[in-house]
């Protein structure tokens, strides 16, 4: 048995794995240790031994009997320090349940709801996500992250506490909280996404594992909820986003902007997948910000060229787009789609209107979508002065990399 | 009429089964925990094919036991409750049967468990097994 077959079965099985002890147990925290150790153990024994005849079964046992151990060393320890563990019973465990969710679900998404808990902060909830339900190994998300991984083992146990001192039961939150409960998780799953594939610091953008897990993570999302517009909006976004990531980089590494990518290297299978999952999306009500994200992308992805990219579609669709979120990177985007349908003035009058928007002074982007446009304009100095203006504001290589050719270009112009 | 019958052990006991020493209580071996097991398949089997069982259930390990208690009027939540040495229920069986004395004698058979020859040091004075009758009403209670 091949070790990376071991490793997608023992992934795939983490968050079942998990699930099941807390249903059965309780103590979250622990059990969660306790089920990377199981998986640690098969990872390690089932390369030679063989996979057993029931591998999940097999690895609940296995981090059920941990969990005794770890807890009974927990327990003996506390008691000589002559504290015993007490927590309140939370008043809403007296009432009777506002629902009951069927005990045979699939607990992956009740992980999710726990992980993604407003109670915990959002590094945690990334990192948390990534170790309970993607069965990453905290050095993995370390290294992922650029973190040491003393950083990110305190990270994950400060979330796992914060569950802990939030009581929060085992189950799928309230009617009346879950779309909000939801909005986090995909906001998390985004987050990941992002990650990966836009690094925001380090040498390299050799990170797209977290993309690739990001989509695995939102896949089984859209398994469990495939009602859901905004589900599917996020896997489209994600899917028509990363089907560009392979001539999004050069061959030494430096970053090609869209226009001037090569399309032949875009992932059709991705881009036609994603391209259905959001057109289904939208038929079936009023659109999210993911599915209109997604619909973006869908459009730019269906240009054969850069010229014959449908602008004027991607602008209507920025317009809806503001009127559902506030976030100044959107306004960035919209700005632009401007200038590309009524020239660069409009879209650089649109930019003045960003300037004093505390977001986004401390980044690059407010800068270098500026050097763009006016290079669009023909003002070569200023674009100049901006292309490096927006060099100093990112630590990203790749990015800072092309942002000094940009305006060296210019210079030579 | 329906008795329970109800064997304890404490989490030291859970231990030593599960192959581990504890302070002056050695670890079962895999013969006498195979034994045992065996032993207690066989001893409910009598009891199902003779219609007395009416059902039976080993507990996990006390520690994973919570307790929920008042405390200033507030219910408080502990966790693994028990001292280690605590002797708690650990199993039950509940039968069916003609009399109190067949009940006893039913739970009797408990004493000869076989693994516990090699333990019997650690059990001394603690080789406790109750019986008791399950009301079947109310009216059982109120009289």
């Amino acid at each position: 048995m091949p070790e990376s077959d071991v490793e997608d079965l023992l992934r795939r099985l983490a968050p079942q794995v998990l699930g099941a002890v807390v249903r059965r147990y309780g103590h979250f925290d622990t059990a969660e240790d306790a089920t990377q150790e199981a998986l640690i153990a098969a990872a390690t024994q089932w390369p030679g031994d063989g996979i057993p005849d029931h591998p999940r079964g097999w690895l609940i046992t296995v981090a059920s009997r941990r969990l005794t151990d770890l807890l009974r060393a927990d327990q003996a320890r506390r008691r000589r320090e002559d504290t015993v563990a007490r927590w309140v019973l939370p008043e809403h465990w007296l009432a009777p349940a506002a629902d009951t969710a069927p005990a045979d679900g699939d607990d992956t998404l009740i992980l999710l709801f726990m992980c993604c808990h407003p109670a915990v902060s959002p590094a945690s909830q990334i990192a948390l996500t990534l170790r309970a339900v993607g069965g990453l190994s905290t050095a993995e998300i370390a290294r992922a992250f650029l973190v040491p991984e003393t950083t990110m083992t305190r990270r994950i146990s400060r979330a796992k506490q914060q569950i802990k001192d939030s009581a929060v039961p085992f189950g799928m939150p309230a009617a009346s909280e879950r779309a909000g409960r939801l909005a986090a998780v995909l906001h998390v799953l985004y987050l990941i996404f992002s990650e990966g594939y836009a690094s925001t610091s380090g040498p390299r953008l050799h990170r797209t594992e977290l993309a690739a897990e990001a989509i695995r993570l939102t896949r089984i999302v859209h398994r469990l909820l495939p009602e859901d517009g905004e589900v599917t909006g996020l896997i489209a976004l994600m899917l028509l986003t990363d089907a560009r990531r392979p001539a999004r980089t050069g061959r030494a590494g430096e970053l090609i902007p869209m226009a001037e990518q090569d399309r032949s290297r875009w992932d059709k299978a991705q881009i036609t997948e994603g391209v259905a999952l959001v057109t289904s999306a939208l038929a079936r009500g009023p659109a999210g910000p993911y599915q209109l994200q997604a619909a973006i992308a869908a459009v730019h992805d269906e240009a054969p060229t850069a010229d014959s990219t449908d602008w004027p579609q991607i602008l209507a669709l920025y317009e809806v787009l503001m009127q559902l979120s506030d976030n100044p990177v959107v306004k960035l985007n919209h700005a632009v789609a401007a200038a590309m349908v009524r020239g660069p003035r409009a879209g650089l009058d649109l930019l003045a209107g960003l300037d004093a928007d505390q977001r986004m002074t401390a980044g690059h982007q407010l800068p270098a979508v500026r050097a763009h446009l006016l290079e669009m304009a023909g003002e070569h100095d200023a674009a100049r002065d901006a292309y490096l203006a927006a060099a100093a504001r990112t630590t990203n290589l790749p990015q800072q990399r092309y942002l000094h050719a940009r305006a060296a270009r210019l210079s030579d112009g | 009429m329906k008795y329970m019958i109800l064997v304890y052990g404490s989490q030291q006991d859970y231990d030593s089964m599960a192959g581990r020493a504890t302070d002056g209580r050695p670890a079962w071996s895999a013969e006498d925990f195979a034994a045992l097991g065996a032993f207690m398949e066989s001893f409910s089997k009598d009891l199902a094919e003779s219609g007395e069982l009416v059902d039976t259930r080993g507990l996990t390990a006390p520690v994973h036991a919570r307790r929920i208690q008042l405390r200033n009027d507030v219910p408080v939540v502990t966790d693994g409750p028990y001292a280690e040495s605590q002797e708690v229920l650990a199993g039950y069986w509940i039968v069916e049967c003609d009399s109190f004395d067949r009940a006893t004698e039913i739970a009797a058979r408990l004493t000869r468990i076989p693994g516990l020859d090699h333990h019997r040091e650690s059990f001394r004075g603690r080789e406790v097994i109750d019986v008791r009758p399950i009301a079947d009403s109310r009216a059982d209670l109120d009289g």
